[in-house]
């Protein structure tokens, strides 16, 4: 063997270890001793009694197998601002990611930048709004912030504000900096590996009207292969690889962060959409990955096109681009995980027809409208506030629920979400709702002038042109209140 | 007639003044009783404004409205029991009548609640130098039964070793953290958000 040759049969040998599946969870980053500090075997002998329920988990728990105590997770430095003393030591209630990740390395990295973990920054300019108008700011704690995370707030006296607190949201900013919560997925104090496999494990927050998964899972045969064979999902295995763990069904786990032939498992569970598919207009995106650590989600045609750039961020600050993963690269790996169970013309002719009706969602509905809106606010017939006019209101349930269900629907397969409470829903409420009040608002001509602009020239409302006579759907004149279908 | 039965030396005059001086005796003890008991009850205390601004927490606390109507006053926890004890703890409290005096502004809520920190520590060392003798006077650790399924069990193998006031701080006045967590620049920040005051005017008013 020639030297060339060797160092080529090295590389491909190298490259196949490389690429060798994650058949185990990761290796923890911690060195055994660190573990079972002393100071913490005492706290079960009180807890046991003053917590039986939340000891009991834990002494099920693989932690407690492997002797991980109560402050090995809890333990706290006295600088920390929700450091409490707490029976002659020093911890702090809230274990955040950081905390998990003194062991749990690879993940926290993962994890951290993630969409799931900036689901509470991402928003909280939109939240005030809601919250306020519809709510107070305790029904903020107990629903958006359920599953979005709170910013835990600690106060002066070492207590916790009781509005953020306590909260386990997939985003929350804790005290430490770190965002999001662990628990959030992983059920304290047992962490099971069986639970968190479970859709269940994303349905308590991916379910309803602004992410309608629970159902359209349940719905699709993915879902009706996992019912039926949930005892073959060898779910407490170790180790979880698609196609050698087990084969009867995909869950969430399955798909957006699971171990599958060549593909790595990874805690940053956005990772591989190629699509946004919650916001007004769905855009292919890719992840940027920043040489501070960060991740941001960028439009494909916004996105840079090499690493080594620097870009200006949100905050005004620049970051150098670590290296870009394209929507395509992520449809990709997506569609490996399918070739697991499926033919690759299988998962593209999938592929082929989601994207295409969420193209047709947003060119037939999310853009004439969200056009239609920004033209209404430059022209000042709406006020900045939001959700104070009905057509606002309108807006928002057309992309933000319809418009949703039926992008998800096209992705997962339920066919009842993606006709009657997709597309059909999306239907009745543009013609129906959005077009009419936008006459009642804007009154006759300036509706015809937007209407004709945006919609009759717009060849996915054709239909419209079509009509014998003027369609009843758009009779409703400024000032008269009555309007029907 | 006296002689006969005594000695020598307990002349009449002697009689007369060990009578007299047990009887002055007797009524400086029952004086004192009565002072330490006057000068423990909230009404003597809350003669200062000062204490008026610690009491308001404790009236909304359970130790002053539990459902049996047993009420701990000021001196119940705060001052010793058996009259030496209970003399010497006034006589020592008379430091912070001193400081009440001549010392900060204590009247001045904004003054009171940067300091509070400071004389909370104190007190719970105080409790723990005593082993929680106030705390027992009322509270036996083998009667404590809650209301949950373990607490006496929990009183009797866990708290074994420990005293009241290790695990129960934080019950009755202002919730101040303990020493060992306790940050002053997160206090000040609090303070001076609950009062409206301008960052580092906290600090200011500590310097005076």
């Amino acid at each position: 063997m020639t030297p060339n040759r060797r160092s080529l049969t090295y590389s491909v040998a190298l490259f196949f270890l490389l690429s060798v599946p994650l058949v185990q969870a990761e290796k923890v980053t911690l060195e055994t001793s660190n573990w079972g500090l002393e100071g913490g075997k005492a706290c079960v002998s009180c807890h046991e009694k003053s917590s039986a329920g939340l000891t009991m988990q834990w002494q099920n728990s693989a932690h407690a197998k492997n002797k991980v105590n109560c402050l090995d997770c809890h333990q706290a430095k006295k600088e920390e601002e929700d450091a409490i003393e707490h029976e002659g030591a020093i911890i702090s209630v809230i274990v955040s990611p950081k905390d998990c990740g003194r062991c749990h390395g690879k993940e926290f990295e993962q994890q951290q930048g993630s969409k799931h973990s900036q689901a509470m920054s991402s928003i909280t300019a939109r939240m005030p709004h809601l919250a306020k108008q519809m709510g107070d700011n305790s029904t903020l704690l107990l629903s958006c912030a359920k599953c979005h995370g709170s910013k835990v707030e600690v106060n002066g006296d070492g207590t916790i504000n009781p509005l953020t607190w306590p909260n386990n949201g997939i985003g929350r900013i804790n005290p430490d900096g770190s965002l999001g919560s662990c628990s959030a997925c992983h059920g304290r104090h047992q962490f099971s590996k069986q639970q968190a496999r479970q859709p269940e494990a994303c349905t308590h927050c991916h379910h309803g009207t602004d992410s309608p998964d629970k159902d359209i899972y349940a719905n699709s045969k993915h879902g009706m292969m996992y019912q039926g064979f949930k005892s073959k999902m060898n779910l407490d295995s170790d180790n979880w690889v698609a196609g050698q763990d087990y084969y009867a069904a995909p869950t969430c786990v399955t798909c957006h962060m699971g171990a599958a032939g060549k593909i790595k498992s990874s805690h940053d569970v956005g990772m591989r959409d190629s699509w946004n598919l919650n916001r007004p207009i769905s855009k292919k995106q890719s992840l940027v990955i920043l040489d501070n650590g960060n991740k941001i989600e960028v439009a494909d045609d916004e996105a840079p096109s090499r690493r080594g750039e620097s870009i200006e961020l949100a905050d005004g600050t620049t970051a150098k681009v670590k290296a870009i993963a394209s929507s395509k690269r992520r449809r990709q790996v997506m569609s490996n995980v399918c070739q697991e169970c499926h033919s690759k013309m299988f998962a593209k002719s999938h592929f082929n027809n989601m994207d295409a009706q969420i193209e047709l969602y947003n060119d037939k509905y999310g853009l004439p409208a969200q056009q239609i809106m920004a033209q209404l606010y430059e022209d000042k017939l709406l006020t900045p506030m939001p959700f104070d006019e009905t057509i606002e209101v309108t807006f928002w349930e057309l992309w933000h629920n319809e418009g949703t269900r039926f992008r998800h629907a096209a992705a997962m397969g339920d066919k009842s979400a993606a006709w009657w409470e997709g597309i059909f829903s999306l239907g009745t409420n543009f013609y129906g709702k959005f077009l009419p009040q936008l006459k009642q608002l804007a009154g006759k001509e300036k509706a015809e002038q937007l209407i004709t602009e945006h919609v009759k020239e717009n060849d996915n409302h054709l239909w419209f042109n079509n009509l014998n006579k003027e369609s009843k759907l758009l009779g409703v004149e400024k000032g008269n209140d009555e309007y029907d279908f | 007639m006296i002689s006969k039965w005594l000695p020598d030396f307990i002349t009449r005059h002697v009689l007369f003044a060990l009578i007299i001086g047990s009887i002055v005796g007797m009524g400086f003890v029952l004086f004192l009783i009565e002072f330490d008991h006057f000068t423990s009850s909230e009404e003597f205390c809350t003669t200062c404004h000062s204490m008026e601004i610690v009491a308001e927490p404790y009236r909304q606390s359970v130790h002053y409205n539990p459902s049996s109507g047993v009420r701990a006053s000021c001196g119940d926890c705060h001052v010793s029991e058996g009259v030496l004890s209970a003399t010497w703890d006034h006589f020592l409290g008379t430091k912070d009548l001193i400081k009440q005096l001549f010392g900060p502004n204590y009247d001045d809520p904004v003054v009171n609640a940067l300091h509070l920190p400071e004389a909370a520590f104190a007190a719970r060392q105080w409790f723990k130098n005593k082993d929680s003798a106030t705390c027992k006077r009322c509270h036996v650790k083998e009667a404590i039964n809650g209301d949950r399924a373990n607490t006496l069990k929990i009183h009797q193998d866990d708290a074994k070793n420990k005293t009241c006031i290790e695990c129960h701080y934080n019950l009755v006045h202002r919730k101040v953290p303990d020493e060992k967590v306790f940050k002053r620049d997160k206090w000040n920040q609090m303070i001076e958000k609950e009062f409206s005051l301008k960052a580092g005017d906290a600090e200011a008013i500590l310097n005076k």
